[in-house]
């Protein structure tokens, strides 16, 4: 596989021509973050983000993870036939259930994020903070 | 060692080299005209000439943007991690162009015939999102931070759809190889039986790609720029080519998966020394690069929820119904497609 060795060398060659060609002369405005309009403030960069990206990502190592157990069965399906296929449907059966404990939970639900003063976000399927008897 | 056999390891090699120019040429030369294409066809949707000046009816201008690009100053800000800052853009065009050595471009013109050919190129296209994150990582700055965030939750959710629309048409092939896929589909191409997955299997392409209606990471009234907004010059060049190298690849496996890749009808024996595969190959992959520009020209932009929504809530529960009951049909009526 001589393009896993190509393709690397290509890109160097790219910048290696940016380097001898190109100007550098670099200056404080510049090389400093990119803002609109105003000087950037330090510490606004890397900060914290809303759970919902990490939510998705945990769902998808889960989904894709399902999708790509499913391969081998795909590729054998005529070989295990209607046993095999059973049990294809069985391990979607509980992956089913899973699935549908997150869409009530509200886990991938971003609309009226903002408005609503409780956080859509919740992976209880029921909301602790409404109707428990200490309000 | 005696010299004939440095002869015959040198000539391996050569013919090695040989070969992957002989497909990474035409690849890059194909990506720069993807550029000018898409550049004449949203000006044609419009009713404007596009771009006119360079070479006969602007064919040269990508030569003159590239040429123009590396010229240019290539700006690292001070608070960037650097070697990431370099990093990420030559990962996202590396692993762009990585998936063009399983492609086959004719029968047995293909730079390596995997057995686990789509495998190879699903592992690819899940390794393109790290390219994003760590240009949004290193660059250090808010815009590109946010910006990486939304893409590469975008396109991890539709990678899903992705992989599920290929596991369907894995179950009627029975093969992970692309020559057997293409060689079944001599008796029908798969868009006739599988529209309604070619449909979500497009979307899921669509939004892999990040280009109309899912372009969010170039919102440019929200996050200036998305992931590249501090990237310049070759870096900036990398993740383009990238974006437009994954544009033609995929469009490309989208022929093979649904057009039958290279098959023609057998309307004429093919004796002469011009691969006709090739190009008809070629003219199915221009039928989806006109999609993908037809899309950008006429669809708007999708909210960043309605995207995630879209994925999570309408189009996984199809992709998971389709894939049973595609395997239910095949063994109801004891359909062996092989």
């Amino acid at each position: 596989m001589f393009i896993f060795i190509f393709v690397p060398i290509l890109a160097g060659i790219l910048l290696a021509l940016n380097v001898f060609l190109a100007p550098h002369k670099p200056d404080e405005a510049k090389v400093s973050a990119y803002e609109c309009g105003f000087l950037a403030l330090p510490g606004q960069t890397r900060n914290t983000f809303q759970i919902h990206f990490m939510i998705v990502a945990l769902l998808f190592l889960i989904f894709d993870l399902e999708i790509l157990l499913l391969f081998p069965l795909a590729v054998s399906l005529y070989q295990v036939s209607i046993f095999g296929f059973t049990i294809g449907i069985i391990f979607f059966i509980v992956l089913t259930i899973g699935f549908v404990l997150e869409i009530g939970s509200g886990a991938i639900a971003l609309t009226n994020f903002n408005t609503e003063k409780q956080s859509n976000i919740n992976l209880l399927p029921v909301d602790p903070y409404k109707n428990n008897g200490y309000s | 060692m005696n010299i004939s056999n440095l002869l015959t390891n040198l000539n391996s090699l050569l013919f090695n080299i040989l070969d992957v120019l002989s497909i990474l040429l035409p690849v890059l030369l194909s990506v720069a005209f993807m550029t000018i294409i898409e550049r004449k066809q949203l000006a044609a949707h419009q009713r404007r000439i596009g771009p006119n000046t360079v070479g006969y009816y602007g064919v040269l201008q990508p030569f003159a943007d590239a040429l123009k690009l590396i010229l240019k100053e290539t700006i690292i800000p001070s608070q960037s991690n650097k070697i990431i800052f370099y990093l990420a853009p030559v990962s996202t065009l590396v692993f762009s162009l990585l998936g063009w050595a399983v492609i086959p471009f004719g029968q047995g013109i293909v730079i390596s015939d995997l057995t686990l050919g789509v495998l190879y190129t699903l592992a690819l296209s899940s390794l393109g999102v790290y390219g994003i994150l760590l240009a949004g990582w290193s660059a250090n700055s808010k815009y590109a931070f946010l910006g990486s965030l939304r893409s590469t939750a975008a396109m991890i959710s539709y990678e899903l759809i992705l992989s599920s629309a290929i596991l369907i048409i894995i179950l009627l092939t029975g093969s992970l190889n692309y020559i057997t896929i293409i060689e079944i589909q001599q008796a029908i191409w798969f868009i006739v039986p599988l529209l309604p997955v070619f449909i979500f299997y497009f979307i899921a392409v669509l939004a892999e790609t990040s280009r109309t209606p899912f372009d969010l990471q170039e919102a440019e009234s929200e996050l200036v720029a998305g992931f590249f907004t501090e990237h310049s010059s070759v870096p900036f060049v990398f993740f383009f080519l990238g974006e437009y190298s994954s544009i033609v690849l995929f469009s490309c496996i989208t022929a093979i998966f649904f057009l039958g890749g290279y098959n023609i009808p057998e309307i004429f024996i093919n004796e002469t020394i011009i691969n006709v595969q090739a190009i008809v190959l070629g003219f199915k992959t221009c039928i989806f690069t006109f999609f993908f520009v037809w899309f950008r020209a006429t669809l708007p932009r999708l909210r960043y929820d309605q995207l995630i929504e879209l994925c999570w809530l309408n189009l996984l529960p199809v992709a998971v119904a389709f894939i049973i009951l595609i395997p239910s049909i095949l063994i109801t009526f004891e359909i062996s497609p092989y």
